[in-house]
């Protein structure tokens, strides 16, 4: 607390205030159009060679640029985000609904365009990292369905990022950027918007915290390794370090006035994970691993409140009234 | 007991004072309680166009309220556990009454005036078993406690009065809690219910969901004027499972539950805050400020779409179409599924809006 007021009286010598336009110009938008270029990219790779070994690099740049969105879950994002990334998936839909589509043969892999009809279990990245990483389903070769199918995820996921891009470009920022202005019934007032990204940076982190981390993590007793995120690409540990960079990003360029401890949290984050071996938490069981897992999650959650002091602090944003409380 | 002179002031306040109609204090439609800049707590009164027709302080936050149906007087229902609930004269901003629940009950939240305001019902439950009960209150008697009757369920939320005027709808929302922090004690064996109850208590009808639905919470009520009873559930179950959180129901049928499709049940975050039925009856709508949208439905349950608003939960018929309110002081009439701010005040509209009926 008194690091807090501490804090709040450096920034209160230093003006503060926060720019929607540049969080979009220099940080949401672009990320957009890199995941639209890698998907496509993807999506041709997948039609020139379906098979797993071949189509992984591909599939690692397009998880790769999917981070730096992965946390956004306002506007077109509100649900475009889980038909791209569909996880957690504690009840397997995932791999059901693929083994479904396998075993019948289901036609709809020979339609990319009309693959969006399929479940959002079996879309987008996480269905394809089942279909490329997983024993279960890697082996197939080039004349096999599990190859139509990766190449119709591959082409619906490209369909999606070019999707999600326009609607960003052509409706959703215009909204955020005249927040205040008569006719949005989204944004009120300019700070509304502010706010909105604001708490997309901490429930971004919250979620790497709690999720990307805590649920490898599971008890002390007992590790959960499986429900690491994007374990059998291993990139459940690429993920988080992603994640926090993009936090990062997303926080200079929304903040008009510097970031020290937000910056300071961040650089933590990364000395911390250094001390990870496996990528994909695969020996969080080893006690001495998990501790390592642990301290990483601490220092996210020092970096969420770097943010909430720099930021929500400074600009004097509340928590929400109504979804803080239940009844 | 009685004394003498709490007698006398009891018929003064109740008996002969003035009692003034909603007109005096200009003709509100709604009534929503909120958190103001300096963090204390107000009712006020809004007109369909947002328009604020009067204000009282609060002193704790609430969480839902009765209007009575001819007098310019509102029941405001402290949070849970709750101890009290304050009846207001909403032309004066005076409390008239502090209701407190008899020993080893507490107040729920929601309550709902009937017999053109000769009664009002409270939403209770044991503080020890919390198991539900209707409280029964005489309002002419100056808001005399007259008896109580079984909900059939554990912790009871939102009741309603059915258009028949003689039947009560329950959400025995299934929670135990413990009396004092709101600890939920029985999850793994919770068994939410509706009921339709008369006023004596005779159970008229229950209904269960399946199984696999035990873990959703049965919270909240809207009532169509056609007897259809619309509610709205909170999953305790684990994330990630997105079940539906709207379910119809009409007496003596099986209860029909609305999903939406699941990218969009899982951004609710198994939770929804309120319900109603839009104006012309042919909508229904539920509130999730966790995910900070509405999600509107067909009165056969057929999902139409979403609103996105931040930190949105009260909802209310208005005109045709429905009123939202948010904790950011937006007041959003969503008219066919088109969002049209009416007003956005400098405080903290809670949980519900209530209307007002007339």
């Amino acid at each position: 607390m008194r690091a807090a007021l501490l804090a709040l009286a450096t920034l209160a010598a230093t003006p503060v205030s926060a720019s929607v336009g540049d969080a979009l110009s220099r940080h949401i938008l672009p990320a957009l159009a890199d995941f639209s270029a890698a998907t496509a990219g993807l999506d041709r790779a997948a039609q020139e060679d379906c098979r797993a070994e071949s189509l992984r690099p591909a599939f690692q740049t397009a998880f790769d640029a999917w981070m730096p969105l992965s946390d956004l879950h306002i506007g077109p994002s509100e649900t475009g985000a889980l038909s791209i990334a569909f996880w957690p998936d504690d009840r397997g839909f995932t791999a059901r609904t693929l083994a479904g589509l396998i075993a019948t043969e289901d036609p709809i892999a020979g339609d990319p365009a009309g693959y969006g009809e399929v479940s959002i279990a079996a879309r987008g990245l996480f269905a394809l990292e089942m279909l490329l990483y997983d024993p279960a389903f890697d082996g197939y070769g080039p004349d096999d369905y599990a190859c139509r199918l990766v190449q119709a995820i591959a082409g619906d996921l490209g369909l999606q990022a070019a999707a999600l891009e326009t609607a960003w470009a052509e409706d959703f920022a215009p909204v955020l950027a005249s927040a205040g202005e008569a006719g949005n019934a989204t944004y009120l007032t300019e700070d509304e918007a502010i706010r909105a990204l604001y708490t997309q940076l901490l429930a971004g982190l919250e979620f790497t915290a709690d999720t990307r981390l805590g649920r490898p993590m599971g008890s002390f007793e007992r590790p959960r390794p499986k429900r690491a995120e994007a374990w059998r690409s291993g990139r459940s540990l690429r993920d988080v370090l992603l994640a926090v960079e993009a936090a990062q990003g997303l926080a200079r360029a929304l903040a008009e006035h510097g970031l020290p401890q937000t910056d300071a949290a961040a650089d933590h984050v990364r000395a911390v994970a250094g001390r990870i071996a496996d990528p994909g938490f695969q020996d969080v069981e080893d006690p001495q691993v998990r501790l390592r897992v642990e301290v990483l999650q601490q220092a996210v959650r020092r970096m969420r409140a770097a943010i909430e002091t720099e930021i929500g602090l400074a600009l004097g944003i509340a928590p929400g009234f109504n979804s803080q409380d239940g009844d | 007991m009685t004394t003498r002179r709490g007698f006398l002031a009891g018929l003064l306040a109740a008996g002969t004072a003035p009692q003034l109609g909603w007109a005096s204090v200009g003709n509100p439609a709604y009534l929503a309680a909120a958190q103001e800049p300096d963090d204390g707590f107000a009712l006020f009164g809004l007109r369909g166009d947002g328009a604020e027709t009067f204000r009282v302080p609060l002193p704790a936050r609430g969480h839902a309220g009765a209007g009575h149906p001819r007098r310019a007087e509102a029941v405001a229902f402290a949070r849970r556990p709750g101890a009290f609930a304050l009846v207001i004269d909403c032309s004066t901003g005076e409390v008239r009454r502090r209701l407190s629940p008899p020993e080893g009950r507490q107040f729920n939240g929601h309550g709902v005036f009937a017999e053109a305001g000769a009664r009002l019902f409270t939403a209770e439950q044991r503080s020890d078993t919390s198991e539900g009960v209707i409280g029964i209150w005489d309002v002419e008697a100056g808001y005399r406690r007259i008896g109580e009757v079984p909900t059939q369920g554990i912790g009871p939320h939102d009741l309603r009065l059915m258009p028949d005027g003689e039947t009560l709808v329950v959400a025995n929302g299934g929670i135990a809690t413990d009396p004092t922090d709101r600890t939920k004690l029985n999850i793994d064996t919770m068994r939410p219910n509706l009921a339709y109850l008369g006023f004596d208590g005779t159970l008229l009808e229950k209904v269960a969901l399946e199984a696999a639905l035990w873990r959703n919470s049965i919270r909240h009520l809207a009532v169509r004027s056609d007897g259809m009873v619309a509610f709205a559930m909170q999953w305790e179950g684990e994330a990630g499972a997105a079940p539906p959180l709207l379910g119809l129901h009409r007496r003596g049928e099986a209860a029909r539950l609305a999903p939406a499709p699941l990218a969009h049940e899982l951004a609710m975050q198994g939770y929804a805050g309120s319900i109603a039925f839009s104006g012309d009856g042919t909508e229904v709508a539920i509130t999730s400020p966790r995910g900070g949208r509405v999600h509107r439905f067909s009165e056969q349950g057929d999902f139409l779409g979403p609103v996105s608003r931040t930190d949105v939960c009260g909802l209310a018929a208005h005109r045709d179409g429905l009123l939202a309110s948010d904790g950011l002081g937006g007041l959003i009439a969503i008219e066919a599924g088109r969002p049209r701010p009416l007003a956005r005040c400098d405080r903290a509209w809670d949980n519900h809006i209530v209307g007002l009926g007339a």
